[in-house]
């Protein structure tokens, strides 16, 4: 992410908010849980209410692309997206194999997108070095 | 692709952070263009030949000619 364009602002602006509302509700998710009679329609509100602001965090990349102006920025992204992409479906097809024919315990799925994000960060060091 | 930005810019007494305000990229942008490692859009090029004045192919060599 390039922060000093102007669409590297308006990401961070609109990132920090979905992680801090993320934090917020996971927290929020465990803590609602603990109750062993919690069920019905608000189980499920409060089980996907952290998923919401991933959701949208995975728009705000989309719009960071879309408004960054700088195009070697958005290529460098680009590209390290495409190693995030091809990391986590590498990770997740291996495990759900796995998980299918010898019944290892299985990766939950919500993992697929820190995978995507922590394999993304990570290309996008080894991205920029290749330019430099 | 090769090209001769560094010395159009080493020519006005311009440095990378100088070239890439008037561009309006990122430094690193300018570092990857001049090291020739990656090659601009034909709206990022017209815009550099623009700015030295001089045609695209002048600034730009794929090689072929």
């Amino acid at each position: 992410m390039n922060r000093h364009s102007p669409a590297g602002r308006r990401y961070l602006k609109r990132f920090i908010p979905a992680m801090v509302a993320y934090l917020v509700l996971i927290f929020g998710a465990s803590f609602a849980f603990r109750d062993p009679g919690l069920s019905g329609p608000l189980a499920w509100a409060i089980a996907v209410a952290p998923a919401l602001p991933i959701v949208a965090v995975i728009a705000i990349m989309g719009l960071y692309i879309k408004e960054e102006t700088d195009e070697f920025q958005r290529r460098i992204l680009i590209e390290s997206m495409l190693w995030g992409f091809g990391v986590t479906l590498t990770v997740t097809t291996v495990s759900g194999f796995l998980e299918m024919y010898v019944h290892t315990p299985g990766l939950q799925s919500f993992w697929a997108f820190p995978i995507f994000c922590l394999a993304m960060g990570v290309s996008q060091l080894f991205v920029r070095r290749r330019y430099r | 692709m090769k090209n001769r930005l560094k010395v159009l810019r080493a020519e006005r007494d311009w440095s990378q952070a100088d070239l890439a305000e008037r561009l309006e990229v990122s430094r690193q942008t300018i570092n990857a263009l001049e090291t020739g490692k990656y090659d601009p859009s034909l709206p990022l090029a017209f815009r550099i030949a623009r700015l030295f004045g001089q045609p695209i192919e002048a600034i730009f060599d794929d090689g072929e000619a």
